[in-house]
Parts: C-alpha cells; structure tokens; sequence
C-alpha cells in the first residue's frame, strides 16, 4: 500500500501495517488522532508545551507497544489510556516533589466547600454551547491537578471508581473523596465565573 | 451530613452502589431536603461538565508535530542497533581467549588421562593364563614368580610321532 492510499485506510488496517514496522502508516494514525491525544493531556495538566510533550511521549511509547495492542478498544483509546498514564506519572512527581502545604491538606479533605451548601440554582442553565465550555475550561483551570485529574478521568474517560484509583495509584476513597471535592468546587466555581459575565 | 453519607449520595449518583444501598438513599433523598440539595447540585455539576469537553488542536503543524514523534522513533533502533553490534564485539573479543583456554583445558584432560594409565596399577604382575585355540597350546605366565609354563595337547593318535 503505498502513503498516497493510507488516507482512506481504516486503523484496523493502518494499525496492523504499523504493527509490521510500517512508520508511514504510524504518521497516518498520528494525524487522525493527535488532537484527541492531545486533548486530553491539555485537559489534565492544563498547560500546552507540557500537553504537546507528554502527547508526543505517548506516541513514541505507542509504537513500541504496538504489538500489545489486539483491538480490545479502538486505537484512539488505546492511545488515550497511554497518555493519561502518562500525566498521572507526571502529576505524581509533581506531588512528590512538592513540599506538603496547606493547601494540599486542605485540597486532599475536602476544603472549604465541602461544608458549603449546596447552589441550589444551576449555574449553566441556558447557557449557549460555547459559553458553556468556556466557563468549564475557566474552572477546569482553577481546580488543583490532582481534584481534575479525577474529575476529568471520571466525566471525559467515563471511568468507574476503581478504574481511576488504579490509573491514579490511590485508594477508592481517595477517589470518592476527590470527586465529591471537584464537583463542589466547580459547583462555586461556575456560579462565581456566571456571576462576573 | 456527615462525610460518608456525602460520599454515598454521590455513588448513588454515579450509579456506584448496590442495588439495595441504591434503593435506601433514594428513599433518603426524598425525605431529606439537605440530601436532595446536594444531590441536584452534584447532578447538575456532573451533566454540565461532561457535555461540555472544549476540543483543543495541537498547536502545531502536522509535519512539525510528527517529526518530534519519528526523531525518537528513529533512534531507537539506532541504539538497539548499535548495542547489538556492541555485543557481538564483546563476544568476538572473547572467542580466541576462551577458544585457545578450552583448547588448553581439553590438551591438560588428554594428557591427564594418559597419565592416569601410565599410573595406574600394572596388573602384568598377576597370573595370566592364555590359551591358544590353533596350537592347543596354554601358556601360565607369573610374572612374580618369574615363571612361564606351556602346556601342549597332544593328539592321542600322535603319540607314535613323538616318540
């Protein structure tokens, strides 16, 4: 098959012609996917250099891994799950590295807003699409990386408790606990981002 | 509310617990306005991000993002490469040590076993006794003793040639 033909190759076929060392057929599935791989390195670590990075990292650990992939998922995710991996591995580091503040104690048990009471008015309703959106990104932005990775691994990837605290390296009550913190965060956040527009 | 109970609303609402807690904290909820509450709010928190995924384009071109990706790629082999050639150099080196010493090992085992027989204990002193089937001859021989004895069958009808 030669490059001109791998634009209306399917992954499947695309991915067996990597499998066999293929690189041309690698770039195909690269410039299919790249924006959803990088998507949501983005939306982990909220930073574009970083999120171009870890997404290429990923790509590079794909090809290597190229043969432990036999379609149990569609490539896309198969590559989703290597770059999430990725960002919690880095988001862990960052942790370590980090000296244990206030604030982390705080974030890890819940903080301020756990005690809060709940906005009974939703603050996105009747919002357009793209205001909408803005405003996630705007409290997406302000939630510690640990709390969105949850949150994102949770609401995006659509993964159950057990599935994150593996991916996340802690405990299912850490999870549980994470997610009810980001939820209640971005609850005031979004009221706070709808009352200032 | 404490925190196990906030815990539990939300697994009701990720669809977390089992059927039976399920069924409790929804009977929970619609006596409990505080519970209905956070419940709505968590509700409404979850739909809202989950619909809303804002969709970012790397923000690079396609050949300039991919040339990153096939450099790295392109080194690998590069660096398997070179290490297996690295090996084979190593054991190239080794092949005429190791040769001439297994060489050496196996000339020292022959020679060793030569030995061996040279030295070991000579049975020639022992007496033998050898029969020789054509000449219905037997010999003892004690080599000790200094003594060879040879006996011969003569055939009866022959006794008239011998005398």
């Amino acid at each position: 098959m030669s490059g001109k033909d791998f634009t209306n190759a399917t992954d499947v076929v695309l991915v067996k012609l990597a499998q066999r060392g293929n690189l041309k057929a690698f770039e195909e599935l690269v410039a299919r996917h790249r924006d959803k791989v990088y998507a949501r390195a983005f939306s982990m670590v909220r930073n574009g250099d970083d999120a171009v990075d870890l997404s290429q990292e990923a790509w590079v650990k794909g090809w290597r891994r190229l043969k432990q992939f036999h379609g149990e998922s569609s490539f896309a995710t198969w590559l989703t799950r290597i770059v999430i991996n990725l960002c919690c591995d880095r988001l862990r580091r960052q942790r370590r590295q980090r000296t244990e503040s206030l604030h982390d104690l705080e974030g890890e048990s819940g903080g301020a807003e756990r005690q809060m009471p709940a906005v009974t008015v939703n603050p996105t309703e009747r919002l357009e699409r793209d205001e909408l959106r803005k405003l996630i990104d705007g409290a997406l932005d302000k939630l510690s990386d640990e709390h969105r990775a949850v949150l994102v691994l949770h609401e995006f990837e659509e993964m159950e408790y057990k599935e994150i605290a593996k991916t996340v390296g802690c405990s299912i009550g850490t999870v549980m606990s994470r997610l009810f913190y980001a939820r209640r965060k971005m609850a005031v956040l979004l009221a706070e981002l709808k009352k200032e527009r | 509310m404490n925190e196990e109970q906030q815990f539990k609303l939300q697994a009701f609402l990720d669809g977390e617990l089992p059927e039976r807690e399920a069924r409790e904290v929804q009977a929970w909820t619609q006596c409990d306005a505080e519970a209905a509450a956070l419940l709505a709010e968590l509700r409404n928190t979850r739909q809202a991000v989950s619909k809303s995924e804002t969709f970012v384009r790397v923000p690079e071109s396609r050949e300039f993002y991919w040339s990153k990706i096939e450099r790295a790629i392109q080194m690998e082999p590069a660096q398997t490469r070179v290490a297996s050639v690295s090996i084979l150099f190593q054991l190239r080196r080794l092949v005429l040590p190791v040769g001439a010493l297994s060489a050496l090992v196996i000339v020292g085992l022959f020679a060793y076993s030569r030995m061996e027989t040279a030295a070991a204990p000579d049975d020639s002193d022992a007496p033998v006794v050898e029969a020789m089937a054509d000449s219905d001859a037997t010999t003892y021989r004690d080599k000790a003793d200094n003594t060879t004895l040879v006996w011969f069958s003569v055939p009866a009808d022959s006794r008239n040639i011998l005398k």
